[in-house]
């Protein structure tokens, strides 16, 4: 069963023969498409760190849920809300910045969870490691409704906003001007990118869910221009660092969640430097290394 | 027996980033071409080599060593999903270890909440109509003990009147070995199955012997109804654990040279409350305040449980073999005159040393303890 004799066997067959391997994907492909279609926007509008801080942010939300005995997923939600909330409230308030009060927010919070995990309370809980890499050998059906449900919201979410998502990115005056609101368009992303990663963290854990956001739609944001299609590019890319990834934990014995997401990132440096070695080779049009964000809004 | 971790495995026992550098290679591997085959060459070796005997998998090292004696002379084939040296508390599977267990005639798990990472797995794997069963059900649990776990408040005050209370623990020993069977108590804990939930229970089962001797019946009846030769079982049964109950006499013959008074231990994780109980011990505190290596030490508990340490002068504090030491090395440091001995808790010693098996691993720490509480002060 090698990659090349055999190619069906390496390729195909792990997925048809293992009813567990095909929730892997399905799980791992909702959670993909959810990041990727949303991570696009953080990408495009430099929200990276807002999107790190969120993806740890859900962990007191999580440790409190799992000794108080509610739903994990509704505890994550909650600490996301909160966190999205502080993070818009303390530049309001404060001469911070919102990157200095998301930094603040991202340690507070990470903090707490390792307080709550390490408190009497939650010494017979400890079950951190859980939240933490997720558990895509465990996908359950249930897991896959919920994180369907989630795909469909959030991705519903980004195509009916995707006007104002995109002029707000490109052209914030212009977003005044058309009565857009900025603030509350802002907002409704910083929530959907809260939704994304609750209903990914279950498949591969809130400290690698970071890298389904980002790394697709930065691999994509260096091939393609267009938005409706850097996001196309990235769910593809995103699917096939799900796919790969599965069967490399699965062939060669790896972490299961830490080989999705390394794969992601393993593909954006390939790209990264084929590109660059395409472009060393045959110059580009001067043009082409306008940042992106400067060709559209010159249109 | 037949044990099967493979040796790369171990590139990424305990941290999860240490299989990164183990990942790329792989993946530029399989890049270029390198077959599945030649990197991997037992991948997936214990479902297929189980024509005959049933294919057991076993969480942990130390139950598939269980497991391995209870069904001797190969009437299981046994593979191992934790590799050696790996914390159980914070084992991350692969797909393949899912697909290992799926195939399984049965899966033996600690169960009471240890393999934390594995719990939705193995909840999935149940799903998937694996049998799988879990020691925690057929042992006498006992409550993880916060007071000893945070090191103040109720420790110190145990430390004031720790003479009688380690003449107790001598007393008592005795009462267990000769009235306690707690085999009868199997049929009410099956009913249990959400142990795992509840949080209160601890875990370390393994460092009772006579408790885990206790359980063994069970083990072999789950075995033989995997499809294990039962004549073959009921042999390797008897053998096995007459040699649990001699080992546990040999443990409390160490231990007996252990003046009462001297019976304090400080450990890292709360994991030897088992050990402590059954052979008369007092846990007067732990490094991490948690039944769990996933958890973080606190500094004003550290303090604190350095000043009980000086002040009742214990000679050593035990450190674990699956755990980073530097808390320990601290705390040991900040008490004085004070030795850091680690223990074999999580995980079996590597094949060919000593404590490479479950009995061995608890005549190993029993020295060890019984050396370093006569040694100094």
């Amino acid at each position: 069963m090698t990659i090349f004799t055999d190619p069906a066997a390496w390729w195909i067959e792990p997925f048809t023969t293992n009813p567990f391997m095909t929730k892997a994907l399905a799980a791992g492909l909702l959670a993909m498409a959810t990041t990727s279609v949303v991570g696009t926007w953080v990408v495009l509008r430099g929200m990276s760190f807002l999107g790190d801080a969120l993806a740890h942010g859900v962990l007191p939300g999580i440790a409190l849920a799992f000794i108080l005995g509610f739903d994990t997923g509704l505890g994550a939600l909650a600490a996301a809300i909160i966190m999205v909330g502080a993070i818009s409230a303390i530049p309001r308030v404060s001469p911070l910045s919102e990157e200095t009060s998301t930094g603040v927010l991202f340690v507070g919070f990470l903090a707490l969870a390792v307080v709550i995990m390490s408190s009497g309370a939650g010494a017979g809980a400890g079950d951190i490691d859980r939240f933490l890499f997720g558990s895509i050998t465990g996908v359950r059906t249930a897991d896959l409704i919920r994180q369907m449900v989630i795909a469909v919201v959030s991705i519903g979410t980004a195509v009916f906003f995707y006007r104002a998502f995109f002029v707000m990115t490109f052209d914030e005056v212009q977003a005044e001007m058309a009565g857009l609101r900025p603030k509350l368009t802002q907002g409704v992303l910083m929530a959907l990118l809260a939704i994304s990663i609750v209903g990914s963290f279950q498949a591969v854990g809130s400290l690698l869910v970071f890298a389904f956001l980002i790394a697709p739609p930065a691999t994509a944001s260096m091939l393609v221009r267009r938005v409706p299609l850097m996001m196309t590019t990235a769910v593809l890319i995103g699917a096939v660092a799900v796919y790969l990834g599965l069967l490399l934990s699965y062939h060669f014995r790896l972490a299961g969640g830490a080989s999705m997401a390394l794969t992601a990132v393993v593909i954006l440096f390939v790209v990264m430097l084929g590109r660059a070695l395409i472009r060393a080779l045959r110059p580009a049009p001067p043009d082409d290394e306008l940042p992106v964000q400067m060709l559209i809004a010159n249109r | 027996m037949n044990f099967e971790a493979t040796s790369h495995r171990r590139f990424f026992h305990r941290r999860r980033w240490k299989a990164v550098p183990a990942a790329a290679v792989l993946f530029v591997a399989a890049c270029t071409g390198t077959s599945a085959d030649e990197a991997n060459p037992d991948a997936g070796a214990g479902a297929d080599s189980a024509s005959e005997a049933p294919s057991v998998v076993v969480t942990t090292g130390i139950w598939a060593d269980v497991a391995g004696n209870v069904g001797c002379d190969d009437s299981v084939s046994i593979t191992t999903v934790i590799p050696p040296g790996g914390d159980p508390h914070t084992f991350e599977p692969s797909l393949r270890d899912r697909e290992t267990m799926d195939d399984a005639d049965l899966v033996i798990a600690n169960g009471l909440g240890l393999e934390e990472s594995l719990h939705d797995t193995l909840e999935a794997v149940a799903e998937a109509g694996t049998p799988i069963f879990e020691l925690g059900d057929h042992i006498e649990t006992i409550e993880f003990d916060i007071a000893a776990a945070h090191g103040h408040g109720e420790a110190e005050d145990d430390g004031h009147d720790d003479e009688d209370e380690a003449d107790e623990g001598e007393g008592h020993d005795e009462d267990e070995d000769e009235g306690e069977d707690d085999g009868h108590d199997e049929d009410e804990d099956e009913g249990e199955d959400d142990h795992h939930e509840e949080g209160g229970a601890d875990p370390h089962i393994w460092f009772d012997l006579q408790k885990v001797a206790n359980a063994l019946p069970a083990l072999a009846d789950a075995l033989v109804g995997a499809g294990a030769d039962a004549d073959l079982v009921r042999g390797c049964l008897e053998s096995y654990r007459q040699a649990m109950v001699d080992a546990d006499a040999q443990m409390l013959e160490i231990i007996s040279a252990i003046p009462g008074e001297r019976r304090i231990l400080v450990t890292n994780h709360d994991s030897l409350g088992y050990f402590a109980d059954r052979y008369g011990f007092e846990v007067i505190g732990t490094v991490i305040p948690a039944n769990t290596t996933a958890a973080e030490a606190n500094p004003a508990e550290l303090a604190e449980l350095a000043e009980i340490i000086e002040h009742e002068g214990v000679p050593a504090v035990f450190s674990e073999t699956t755990s980073a030491d530097d808390d320990a090395q601290a705390l040991a440091t900040a008490a004085g005159n004070v030795e850091v001995v680690p223990l074999l808790t999580g995980s079996l010693a590597p094949a060919g040393e000593t404590g490479d098996t479950l009995i061995g691993l608890l005549l190993h720490n029993a020295q060890a303890i019984s050396d370093a509480l006569n040694a100094g002060g």
